[in-house]
């Protein structure tokens, strides 16, 4: 029997910006790209959720929904030194920690006598009196449950899934929030009647791999709030990506072209936020059309360039031939612990 | 067109070619083979329009003519045969009826006018060499193409007459290999072409049927007029093999040579590549590594990964140089190892940073970049 706590800062980006800027306490904020240059934001506070502002919408978008949404930029560094003060915190609880991003992380607390419930409040009141930020934490047996729990209190609060209360808390929970599930797996399990975890677990297992796949069987287990995947501590970052989502879908290529600059400028600029200097293996480009449907193109490449993720964004756009309505594209870290030297034959002109 | 033909025979001519085809989408006729019948043989031929490839096979021929038949298929339909005599015979829709023993198949065919034919240019620049030279040449290096299409340059094998001299070259940027043989043209025929990856995996596979090739290029295309005395098999004077060259410049390659010798280490070949293949057995994709230390009398080749072990082999050499210690991708060390026939080999090697590079005494390099370790 595991103990796993998921701790969730509340709106980490926005509530940084606001601690930071007393002029900006009780007002709707976004953080993110500015309205002319056709930004979006990141993330934003409670008072700009209310007016149904979200995160990934474009800035223009936000601002029609709440004009007095005070849109900030964001700040990497600021948030990666936060970020690491908490880390500190989770370290002395446990040494299992598998951070999800900045604001995200799993602990691996069993064995501990204190107890999942009483480890996640003592993090909680130590992150606020060391950074002044909220977190939310969800306690289960394994990292499925924790995660949906984080959610369940949120802001500032904390939930347990109790191993006996398993089955019944999944049942009324949407098929959505189920890892791994999206949209489009949403919809098909719509159209066979599925929209709860209660009805996938009403199906048989067989059913299930029939119609998914082998993700057949991980809904079914899922659904049952079974989850097998361990903590993993920490493992260097494979790959970093920047992605956005657009209010209307793309049509044409030179659409895509225009959104590819942006998501390149801020690809770089993650990057260099990041400055973890590690080797580049792979550059790759995701597409979401229309449909939903999904596709993406990679290629070897040692260092980000636009020409590049040009050339893989007409492969993917030919490919799919529908409208667009995701762009993502990233950098894949070279996993190697050596870095191979090459020649110097002088041939780089050629791509 | 109507001939008679002895299937073994056969058999072998379409395995000659079969490689060779097109998509089958774009143009149907490309996954096709044309069969021409005329004065005591039939030659068959075959192309992708990058490639293409002509071979000839004993034949009774009743009627001249030509055909074309999917090779595929031809191909295991003949093999499958039940008696070794083979009658063919097409009639003016293109349909074909093959007789063999009690079995008979007829077979839709494609006319041959469709069919591109393939160029035989006249030879501006031509050499006559050994089989066996050219296929041990190019398994020397052919190791060593790039496969990355961005460097599409590199996805070849560098071909250079100059001064009487042939040099094979290839690399991927981190290793290159060189071969060079002494060879008698006339001066006016001195050039070089990028051979395709394609058509050298072609080349390897058709060599070896006799005594010399000719090979002969102009500014977009080569050809190679393999001999073959394959009597026994049935195939005819020679096989020719035409492909398009990979246009382009190749990278000044002597650049990356090292011209210095640092520390030279004479090592048993079959010992070495045993050694660098026992280490490398705890190596995964994440740590791909060899480590190599030289220093008094001794090669130490060792390797970890964190998730499984280490390994480390020690190998007797003769050094009283400096130690030093550099580490290597160990498939690039095997590869060429592997390629080679000879007995010993030299590795010279000078600093972590340094090149590594393999030598035989007779005119093989292999130039090896080091792996700097984080």
């Amino acid at each position: 029997m595991r103990t796993i706590i998921h701790i969730d800062m509340d709106c980490f980006y926005a509530a940084i910006e606001t601690r930071d800027r007393p002029d900006l306490h009780g007002k709707p904020v976004g953080v993110g790209g500015s309205r002319d240059r056709r930004g979006v934001l990141t993330t934003c506070n409670y008072d700009a959720r209310k007016f149904g502002v979200r995160s990934a919408m474009p800035t223009f978008v936000a601002l029609q929904k709440c004009p007095q949404l005070v849109v900030v930029p964001t700040r990497f560094e600021v948030y990666r030194r936060e970020s690491l003060e908490i880390r500190r915190i989770f370290q002395e609880y446990s040494s299992l920690i598998e951070p999800l991003s900045l604001d995200e992380a799993y602990l691996d607390v069993s064995g501990n006598d204190l107890g999942g419930w009483e480890i996640a409040s003592r993090i909680r009141a130590e992150i606020i009196s060391r950074t002044g930020l909220t977190a939310s934490a969800g306690i289960g047996p394994n990292k499925l449950l924790a995660k949906i729990a984080s959610d369940w209190e949120k802001p500032n609060g904390q939930f347990e899934v109790k191993e006996e209360e398993i089955v019944a808390f999944m049942e009324p929970l949407p098929v959505r929030r189920i890892w791994g599930v999206g949209p489009v797996a949403a919809e098909r399990l719509e159209k066979l009647g599925i929209t709860t975890c209660g009805e996938l677990q009403r199906r048989g297992v067989a059913d299930l791999v029939k119609l998914f796949g082998r993700f057949g069987w991980e809904l079914y287990e899922m659904a049952r709030g079974i989850d097998r995947r361990a903590v993993e501590p920490s493992r260097p970052r494979k790959s970093l990506s920047t992605e956005r989502t657009f209010s209307a879908d793309l049509k044409e290529l030179w659409q895509c072209r225009e959104e590819l600059e942006h998501l390149f400028g801020e690809l770089l600029a993650d990057l260099k936020a990041r400055n973890e200097g590690r080797p580049i293996g792979r550059l790759f480009l995701k597409l979401t059309f229309s449909d939903f449907s999904k596709t993406s193109v990679e290629r070897a490449g040692r260092a980000p360039s636009l020409s590049a993720y040009e050339t893989l964004l007409a492969e993917g756009f030919r490919r799919g031939g529908k409208a667009v309505r995701l762009i993502g594209i990233g950098v894949r870290f070279s996993e190697a612990v050596a870095e191979q030297l090459e020649l110097p034959l002088g041939e780089k002109d050629l791509g | 067109m109507k001939f008679k033909i002895n299937r073994d025979h056969f058999s072998v001519g379409l395995q000659q070619v079969l490689n060779v085809v097109g998509s089958k989408a774009t143009m149907p006729i490309l996954s096709n083979v044309l069969i021409e019948a005329s004065e005591g043989h039939i030659s068959l031929s075959t192309t992708n329009l990058d490639m293409g490839i002509r071979c000839r096979i004993k034949a009774e021929i009743k009627d001249p003519g030509a055909i074309t038949l999917p090779v595929r298929r031809l191909a295991t339909i003949v093999r499958e045969l039940p008696s070794s005599d083979v009658a063919l015979n097409t009639d003016s829709n293109h349909q074909t009826k093959i007789a063999s023993g009690g079995s008979t198949f007829k077979i839709m065919g494609i006319g041959q006018e469709e069919f591109p034919s393939l160029p035989a240019f006249t030879d501006e620049r031509s050499f006559v060499m050994r089989q066996k030279d050219l296929i041990r040449m190019l398994k020397n290096v052919s190791y060593a193409q790039s496969s990355d299409e961005t460097r599409y340059i590199l996805n070849g094998v560098y071909f250079s007459f100059q001064e009487d001299k042939l040099n094979l070259v290839a690399t991927d940027g981190r290793r290159l290999a060189l071969i060079g043989k002494e060879l008698e043209f006339p001066p006016e025929h001195a050039g070089n072409i990028i051979i395709p990856a394609k058509t050298v995996t072609e080349l390897l596979r058709l060599l070896d049927k006799g005594q010399d090739v000719k090979v002969a290029f102009n500014e977009r295309q080569v050809a190679f007029e393999i001999g073959t005395d394959g009597e026994s098999e049935g195939l005819a004077d020679s096989i020719y093999l035409v492909s398009k060259i990979v246009e382009g410049n190749y990278p000044n390659y002597e650049q990356v040579i090292p011209k210095e010798v640092h520390q030279r280490i004479k090592i048993d070949r079959e010992l070495l590549l045993q050694c660098v293949h026992r280490a490398a057995l705890v190596t995964s994709d994440k740590s791909n590594t060899v480590r190599l230390k030289v220093a008094d009398n001794h090669l130490e080749i060792t390797a970890s990964s964190p998730d499984f072990g280490e390994s480390h082999e020690t190998l007797a050499v003769e050094y009283d140089g400096p130690e030093v210690q550099v580490a290597f991708n160990p498939q690039f060390m095997m590869d060429p190892l592997k390629a080679l026939s000879q007995d010993e080999v030299y590795l010279e090697i000078k600093d972590e940073l340094s090149p590594g590079v393999f030598k035989t005494l007779d005119n093989f390099i292999c130039v090896i970049m080091p792996l700097r370790l984080n």
